[in-house]
């Protein structure tokens, strides 16, 4: 069934692989010129009314930021989830608010995690849940949360950790034994 | 001291003064979702303390504090929490290994010192601590891989007639694979003999830096390469990942970095000694793992060292007693030549108390260093016992490695149900392929299979080479022919079925059921039941002055005898493997050094 409808749409876009999770769960690699047409077709064609979700990932590596729209056709219990891809350093991706309302907060979301612009989509410069943040992004993979949360929040009086290994050497082997 | 943040906060909250709260007025006794993250609840007696929860935590919440001895694979340490930096992430319960770290479905808690907030789970009792409901970790979903990655092997029928290698080693994506499984949390460092630094050099394989990593092996361990190979390996029974799977294969780990150094470039990486030399004399009796380490430790503090071994070739029991297959000779050579580098002298062929005595030993030098490992083979003394056609197993090897001619006969019977019992059996099944072109080797051992001693990987080996191996028998007689032209030779060994080894106070005793009498066929029967010393060499006096302690030499924790110019280590004092050995040489090593310093500081 995915795997007719992926070849059915095969001949008009520009589509990676089709990657079955489970029957009735699969991915593809869209080009990014040609993901408005296409979800409008899912949507209005093949039944996947609803979005799910928009949401991101970070490969660092690779340079470049993954966008993952889940698309859901109830009627036939199928989710089809379209990746996107946008470069790193000048991360754009585009607004389909205009197709679906709740897309403006996933990507004032992402605008605010990710550092993923969306212009035009509404609001989304506005702060989402992080209230002050002047730092990065802080779902970007470079961002060290835990350096963050040590600079931010001061430690309660008293604390002390010890190494395990340490510790083991100093009960168990003291001294001259090693 | 606050930070900028602490003090900021309360003044942006200031700007939601005039709306509507969205918060619930008493949240108390609202109970939260079965599978909702709240209070931590640790099964104390399941977690190890192996800190994996601290370093994960990326609010820096978790403190590992000392909670109960430090014991082998558990530091005795446990996760004290600090709700003030918490997020409920639960990172740290993802990550645990035991499985003990787990989340209750409570959060509510009122309490005016912000100190409560801080306590051990587990530790400190809490309301929530029985709670069933809560986040736990699913089940499948493990962080670090759960299988170790599997080794190369000769298969059985390639290896039989031949003493190749058995094991292929990693290759550098193998390796890099099985180093990612290791946590670094350093819990097995404490069960290593020598405290290798495990995690330390599997980080150097992780980021690919050979040089570092054999560098690494070296503060600690001059005998890698061999001990790569034929390591028994205890730190892998205390791996934090044993808990969640397989526990990380650091003996292989270290083979690998030994692997992928050429021997130059290991000798530029070791470097000889860089202090001025002492004038100090060391001679060291046998040049086994222990004698050796303790050589290039002194070596390369600048002491003058000799080495003397009755063998033709250095190495001990890893060449004269470990088979070819398991550790090849050119191995051991290559760790042997880096501490001759050192300036070591090892001189062959002479044995002390024989051509040299240990009184001139003693005369011509500052201190003596005794390791002269277990070399007599030690016999069961049952009837038929004396006369040919009755060999031990340490006997047997050790000429096997020296090319001489052994006898090998269609039949052979072991005794013993120890590694150096497989040894035997593996290595004359192997002579016995080439002569016969069949296999015809019968291992009887007094314990059971569920007791057996010697390690399951070499029980499963020698039996895919057609080894046979009989549990739970014990040996009464070597059974010779009465007439006939064989008369007086081995006709096989009787033995009577063991029902029990030691008496109730635990000492050896073993009782026998005398009904099941079998008679194993073989023309020649092997003792492979045990070791000892060879203290001959001391000669009456230095025998009569020394301490001894139940048929040893005792020692001091850093292994000096009652003579002031004495020193033992290795299997002649303590064993049982080659890490023991060389762990026992460092130690000699330091304590003959610190002897060697204060006797110059004297003279200055
Ligand atoms: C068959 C067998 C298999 C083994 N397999 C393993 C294994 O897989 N893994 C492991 O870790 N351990 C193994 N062991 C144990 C390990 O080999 C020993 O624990 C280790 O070699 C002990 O080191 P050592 O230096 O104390 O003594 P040894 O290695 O025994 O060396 C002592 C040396 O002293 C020499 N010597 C003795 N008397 C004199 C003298 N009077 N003058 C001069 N030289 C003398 C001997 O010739 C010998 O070379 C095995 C042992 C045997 C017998
Ligand atoms: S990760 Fe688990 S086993 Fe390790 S210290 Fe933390 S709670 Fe204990
Ligand atoms: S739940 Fe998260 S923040 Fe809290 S202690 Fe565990 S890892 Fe740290
Ligand atoms: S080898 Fe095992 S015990 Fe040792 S540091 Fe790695 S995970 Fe921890």
């Amino acid at each position: 069934m995915m795997r007719d409808l992926h070849d059915h749409l095969k001949t008009r876009y520009r589509l990676g692989d089709l990657a079955e999770r489970r029957g009735n769960l699969a991915f593809v690699d869209v080009e990014r010129a040609d993901l408005r047409a296409l979800l409008v077709e899912l949507r209005d064609v093949h039944g996947f009314t609803h979005l799910s979700l928009l949401t991101a990932v970070d490969w660092i590596e690779e340079g470049r930021f993954q966008l993952t729209y889940l698309m859901n056709n109830r009627a036939a219990n199928r989710t089809l989830g379209l990746r996107v891809f946008l470069d790193r350093a000048d991360p754009v991706g585009d607004t389909i608010h205009d197709l679906w309302p709740t897309a403006a907060t996933y990507q004032r979301e992402l605008r605010e995690m990710f550092g993923i612009a969306f212009p035009g989509s509404p609001r989304v410069d506005e702060e989402f849940i992080l209230e002050g943040w002047t730092d990065m992004p802080p779902y970007r993979r470079d961002f060290d949360t835990l350096a963050y949360s040590q600079q931010t929040f001061s430690d309660r009086e008293g604390r002390e950790t010890h190494d395990p290994r340490s510790h083991m050497a100093k009960k168990l082997y003291p001294e001259g034994q090693r | 001291m606050g930070s900028l943040r602490d003090v900021l906060s309360p003044f942006t909250a200031w700007k939601h003064v005039i709306e509507t709260p969205v918060t619930i007025r008493n949240p108390i006794g609202r109970e939260a979702a079965d599978g909702y993250r709240g209070f931590h609840q640790n099964d104390i007696e399941k977690c190890i303390g192996c800190g994996s929860c601290e370093v994960i935590c990326q609010n820096a919440a978790i403190d590992m504090v000392p909670v109960s001895d430090p014991v082998d694979g558990d530091s005795g340490l446990r996760p004290k929490i600090d709700y003030g930096r918490c997020c409920w992430c639960a990172l740290c319960v993802d990550v645990c290994m035991t499985g003990s770290l787990t989340m209750s479905n409570e959060y509510t808690w009122v309490d005016t010192d912000p100190d409560a907030f801080r306590f051990i789970p587990g530790v400190d009792p809490k309301p929530w601590d029985d709670l069933e409901k809560g986040y736990r970790r699913e089940g499948g979903r493990v962080l670090t891989g759960a299988e170790r990655v599997e080794m190369g092997e000769l298969a059985p029928e390639a290896r039989i007639d031949n003493f190749d290698e058995i094991v292929a080693g990693y290759t550098r994506e193998q390796a890099m694979i099985e180093a990612d499984r290791c946590v670094e949390c350093g819990l097995c460092v404490a069960t290593c003999p020598a405290h290798m630094d495990i995690p330390d050099y599997i980080a150097a394989i992780r980021e690919g830096d050979y040089d570092l990593g054999l560098q690494i092996l070296y503060e600690t361990n001059p005998f890698s390469e061999v001990c790569g190979r034929v390591c028994t390996h205890k730190c892998e029974t205390a791996c934090a990942a044993r808990h969640e799977g397989d526990p990380i294969a650091i003996r292989w780990l270290k083979r690998h970095i030994v692997d992928n150094v050429s021997e130059d470039r290991r000798l530029e990486i070791v470097g000889t000694p860089q202090t001025l030399p002492t004038r100090r004399k060391v001679a060291i009796v046998g040049a086994g793992p222990a004698g050796l380490t303790a050589a290039y430790d002194l070596a390369r503090q600048g002491h003058a060292v000799t080495v003397y071994e009755a063998q033709d070739k250095p190495g001990g029991m890893m060449r004269f007693g470990i088979p070819e297959y398991r550790l090849p000779y050119a191995a051991l050579d290559r760790d042997i030549a880096v501490i001759a580098a050192q300036g070591v002298k090892i001189e062959t062929g002479v044995r002390i108390g024989h051509e040299i005595t240990m009184d001139r030993l003693r005369a011509e030098n500052d201190a003596v260093v005794l390791s002269i490992g277990l070399h007599i083979g030690r016999s069961t003394r049952i009837p038929g016992t004396e006369g040919g056609g009755v060999e031990t197993a340490i006997d047997l090897l050790r000429r096997i490695t020296a090319g001489e001619e052994v006898p090998v006969p269609k039949q052979v019977l072991v005794i013993g149900g120890g590694n150096v019992a497989m040894d035997i059996a593996r290595s004359m099944a192997r002579l016995q392929k080439v002569k016969h072109g069949a296999v015809g080797v019968t291992v009887t051992a007094l314990e059971d299979f569920a007791h057996f001693l010697a390690d399951r990987e070499e029980i499963e080996e020698s039996l895919e080479e057609g080894v046979e191996i009989i549990d739970a028998r014990g040996p009464q007689e070597v059974v010779r022919f009465k007439s006939g032209n064989r008369k007086g030779e081995v006709k096989g060994l009787r033995s009577w079925a063991v029902t029990s080894i030691f008496d109730d106070k635990g000492r050896f005793a073993p009782q026998y059921d005398q009904g099941d009498e079998r008679l194993h066929p073989a023309e020649m029967v092997v003792e492979a039941i045990g070791q000892a010393a060879d203290v001959s060499i001391l000669g009456e006096d230095l025998t009569e002055a020394l301490d001894w302690n139940r048929g040893r030499l005792a020692v001091d924790v850093a292994g000096r005898t009652s003579e002031p110019w004495l020193w033992a280590a290795g299997d002649a004092v303590h064993g049982p493997d080659v890490i023991t050995a060389v762990a026992d040489g460092h130690r000699v090593a330091a304590s003959v050094g610190a002897m060697l310093m204060a006797m110059g500081e004297v003279a200055r």
